[in-house]
């Protein structure tokens, strides 16, 4: 099953345990990690034994539900909460807002009031006895609306348009623009996403009225959760806990407390009941986030030898009330003369939040479309045109292994598209990725090694299913020359050593080294402790196998338990912090997509993704191929069938629920090839999992068009798009 | 390709499906009871009544005509092996019981969707899987129901489940329960099922992280390690 590198089980020399200091060593000499390691809470979470935030029941608490507003604008004229109060159970049924007020957008700006009973059943049969009356206002949720002269003001400050950015060179552009032998003007349109976290947000607040509280949490980072929790209770922050144990996806979406975490905790002081406020499904698609939508109108133009000569990019980025995200034009291509212009146009709607690669998925379609229409139309092949326009030279080789995965070079049109017509037709194409992986200094690892062998690494980081727990577990294992499940990785509580936030790939680059560190330093002084009974040096004993041997004498040793006796009565405890040389940055990545197109239906259906990426060292070779996995479906699910849908004329989100907004499932999974790039030999650890988000659409959008010469540029690829292409066509 | 009973695939409109289908009773005219006494009394008449007052035990469902309930009343659930009660809401789903009414609950089983799209909150009820949140609890008496917890445990983990971790066919997890008890569903009827039969028989389950090709792997395996034989 596992495709890495072979191992020696021997405990053989561990070179990196010679060294003065932590290392990693040799990516291809790792006996535990850079394997395939399986998940050390997965026993849990088969069985349903793991708890998550929604899973919490706590005697005397009550169910809560939030009133939302349909409209994204509109005044509140008329608020009736009396029948609420009277449905049996409801035991709060409260408006948050006055009679008069106007609500400014949709979603958190839209909560009107709260609803709380005995069972959820209960809330929710009171929440629909809350009666209001709203005058709706003139929505303001499209780009075309909040543009419109004398569009109401949507925006902070009552602005439409924000975050003006430009750079570049005008004059250069216009003027080299001529010297092209191939130009495209295009426009690429991609669609409001939403994060789909199966847990929706949301919390337990564990509160009777006294001077302590717990907090559960479905949430990317619990390390100072406490503070905010603690002022919307009114406690001190050392008397709030907030436990963060299992998390059903976050995506990005699940940074801080948030409304619905507020007003659990305001409720629970004025009942001094346990709060359990879990968004609903349709909750979580108003007021949970989204990733930004954009608009770019790009021109480009490349000579015939294919070098890409010039860009010129206006980009809007849609992320309702907030910013939305989008890296710098050109993004990964190198280009002779570029000038852009990106912009925040602002909508009455839920303010967009990172996303698996804030901004990248939407540049990378805009810019690999680009890219494609260029190659095309100067008849080369479009592996051949990124790699000539690609500085760095790992991209080459990657796209060179993803063509070949791929099939590429058995296909029969790879300069000019598939003839079309009637049938069903195959094409293939490609995109690169980029990630910059960064690390914070901020994580600390408490270590104990008991007398009896029992170890314990404890962090206050959280796992949302990237495998941080399984790290913790295994990088201390490797260290010590123990299995992953024989160390308790204690992780998820805020009163643990400090640990960084689950967002931008950055929790691997930044806890791995302080793991690592802690174990390093148990191992050093388990040495010091250990030596005198082998009678060797400290420095001389290696740690593998469940034993405690002297390097290049195998026959002299001790069982790991034999050595942690010698610890005497006291467990040794050693604290972990920050090790840069332990991490890097920089990931880059490429992936291939083959489609069938039917001409009939419009019906595309993917056949085979590749993705290939580097990352240093390949701490779990199993949960990396997952997360690749993962990067290429979500591509899938955002390139086939994922847009945020709202009615122009009233405002109301016609895709609230997971049937009307639909992601990926069984049926439409392809054959997935993920190839962990071992030619990357950097000895330092790094997060891997949005880089694999960033390019599968736009390969899957580029094999469309090379299946049949049609060129989409709006997301999502429906069979309604398609078939208006062809009519455009003929 | 049909759908299989009691659950629909993403292609088709979500409909539950009953083997035997109780009469007169849906989650509609739960709601609809359970909204207000009035209105309950005036569509139910005297039986609404008599339940809003005196909350009997629910009753085996008659078998002609409809019968409307409002107040709670206590149902008896199979699950596991084990017989458990519970005071609920008429309108209260298997999936609402089994989470927030019975002691010690069992939230194992997800709430995602709350309406048949996603799969989290499968559960096997006489033998097939089905949607816990589009089956009422008072349409569970006399039905044998198993759950995640009911297949296996952290130390002795079902086939299914061990296959599940050996092919790292969960991140969050949060799907998983839903994807353990389809799959274990799926391979009692089938064998030694191939790629397309795995894809059809789970199509009613979804994934955010994107697992899909683990669990196949998965569902593979556990085939073989269960010697191919169908049946519990």
């Amino acid at each position: 099953m596992s495709a890495g590198p072979t191992k020696d089980p021997a405990p053989a020399a561990q070179d990196w345990q010679a060294a003065d200091r932590p290392e990693w060593g040799a990516n291809d000499a790792h006996p535990l990690l850079n394997t395939d390691i399986p998940r050390v809470d997965g026993p849990e979470k088969v069985t349903g034994v793991a708890k998550y935030t929604h899973d919490i029941r706590l005697p005397g608490m009550v169910y809560a539900r939030l009133v939302i507003s349909p409209y994204p604008r509109a005044v509140v004229r008329d608020m009736n909460f009396r029948r609420a109060r009277r449905v049996p159970g409801v035991v709060h049924a409260e408006p948050l807002e006055e009679e008069g007020v106007q609500l400014l957008f949709q979603g958190a700006g839209g909560v009107v009031g709260i609803v709380a009973g005995e069972s959820p059943e209960a809330a929710e049969a009171g929440r629909a006895e809350v009666s209001i009356d709203y005058e709706a206002l003139e929505p303001v949720v499209t780009p075309e609306q909040a543009l419109a002269d004398g569009a109401p003001g949507v925006g902070r400050g009552g602005r439409n348009v924000s975050s003006v950015e430009s750079h570049g060179d005008q004059q250069a552009v216009a003027a080299a623009i001529g010297g092209c032998d191939h130009v495209v003007q295009a426009t690429y349109r991609v669609p409001v996403q939403h994060h789909v976290s199966l847990e929706t947000h949301g919390v337990v607040v564990d509160y009777d009225g006294g001077d302590s509280a717990v907090v559960y949490h479905s949430s990317q980072n619990v390390t100072g959760a406490n503070r905010e929790f603690s002022n919307y209770l009114g406690l001190d922050a050392d008397k709030v806990t907030v436990l963060v144990q299992n998390v059903g996806g976050g995506f990005g979406a699940k940074f801080g407390a948030g409304l619905e975490g507020r007003l659990a905790c305001e409720l629970a002081v004025e009942l001094k009941r346990p709060v359990h406020l879990m968004l609903t499904r349709e909750d979580e698609f108003l007021m949970a986030g989204n990733r930004s939508g954009s608009e770019q109108r790009m021109v480009g133009g490349a000579s015939s030898d294919g070098t890409f000569k010039v860009l010129a990019v206006e980009a809007d980025k849609h992320g309702g009330v907030g910013q939305g995200a989008l890296p710098r034009p050109p993004y990964i291509y190198t280009v002779e003369n570029s000038v852009a212009e990106v912009r925040s146009v602002h909508t009455a709607t839920d303010s967009s939040r990172a996303m698996r690669a804030p901004g990248h998925p939407q540049a990378s379609f805009a810019m690999e479309s680009m890219i494609d229409e260029l190659a095309y139309g100067i008849r080369m092949d479009p592996v051949e045109f990124r790699k000539k326009n690609l500085a760095d030279p790992v991209w080459h080789r990657q796209l060179d292994r993803v063509a070949e995965e791929i099939g590429w070079h058995d296909h029969p049109h790879r300069t000019q598209p598939g003839p079309g017509g009637d049938g069903v037709h195959v094409g293939i194409g490609f995109g690169v990725a980029v990630w910059g992986s960064r690390s914070r200094d901020v994580t600390v690892v408490d270590l104990r090694v008991e007398p009896d062998g029992g170890v314990t690494a404890s962090t206050a980081v959280q796992d949302i299913g990237q495998g941080a727990r399984t790290l913790v577990a295994a990088i201390v294992a490797e260290e010590l020359g123990l299995d992953a499940p024989e160390v308790r990785a204690e992780i998820g509580d805020s009163r643990l050593p400090p640990a960084v936030g689950s967002g931008g790939s950055t929790t691997t680059g930044s806890i791995g080294p302080s793991i690592k560190d802690a174990a390093y330093q148990a191992r050093v002084e388990l040495s010091k402790r250990v030596a005198p009974l082998l009678d060797a040096e400290p420095g001389e004993l290696r740690f593998a196998g469940h034993r405690v041997f002297v390097a290049g004498d195998t026959g002299r040793s001790l069982s790991w338990r034999e050595a942690c006796a010698a610890l005497g009565d006291a467990p040794l405890r050693v604290t972990g912090r920050f090790q840069p040389h332990l991490r890097d940055q920089g990931i880059h990545g490429a992936q291939a997509a083959k489609v069938q197109v039917d001409m009939l239906t419009g019906r595309v259906d993917v056949l085979k993704m590749v993705s290939i990426q580097d990352q240093g060292l390949p701490l779990n070779r199993m949960a990396i191929r997952s997360q690749m996995n993962g990067g290429m479906i979500q591509a899938l699910s955002f390139a086939l069938f994922e847009e945020r849908v709202l009615d122009p004329d009233t405002g109301i989100m016609l895709s609230s629920d997971m049937e009307n907004y639909k992601i990926a499932g069984c049926r439409e999974m392809p054959e997935l090839v993920a190839i962990i790039d071992d030619e990357d030999t950097r000895e330092a650890v790094m997060g891997m999992a949005e880089a694999s988000n960033i390019p599968g659409h736009s390969a899957i959008g580029n094999a469309i068009y090379n299946a049949c010469g049609l060129r989409l540029r709006d997301m999502p690829f429906t069979p309604d798009r398609i078939l208006t292409a062809l009519g455009g066509m003929s | 390709m049909p759908p299989r009973d009691g659950r629909t695939g993403p292609d088709t409109p979500p409909e539950p499906r009953e083997e035997r289908p109780p009469a007169g009773f849906s989650r509609r005219s739960f709601l609809v009871g359970a909204s207000g006494g009035a209105l309950a009394g005036a569509l139910g008449g005297g039986l609404a009544g008599k339940a809003a007052a005196a909350t009997p035990p629910a009753a085996p469902p008659a078998q002609e005509g409809p019968e409307t309930l409002s107040g709670t009343v206590e149902v008896e659930l199979r699950v596991n092996g084990t017989a458990l009660t519970a005071r609920v809401l008429p309108q209260t789903t298997l999936l609402g019981a089994l989470r927030h009414h019975v002691d010690p609950p069992l939230t194992g089983s997800k709430e995602v969707c709350d309406r048949g799209t996603c799969g989290a909150c499968t559960v096997i009820v006489d033998g097939r899987p089905v949607y816990s949140c589009m089956q009422l609890a008072v349409q569970m008496t006399g039905r044998e129901i198993r759950t995640v917890e009911g297949l296996g445990t952290p130390d002795a983990l079902s086939p299914v489940q061990a296959a599940f971790c050996e092919h790292d066919a969960l991140m969050c997890g949060f799907c998983t329960p839903g994807f353990v008890v389809a799959s274990t569903a799926c391979l009692e009827k089938h064998g030694d099922p191939d790629l397309d039969t795995i894809k059809e028989e789970l199509s009613g389950n979804v994934c955010r992280c994107g697992t899909y090709p683990h669990v196949f792997e998965a569902v593979q395996s556990a085939a073989k390690a269960r010697g191919g034989r169908t049946g519990r």
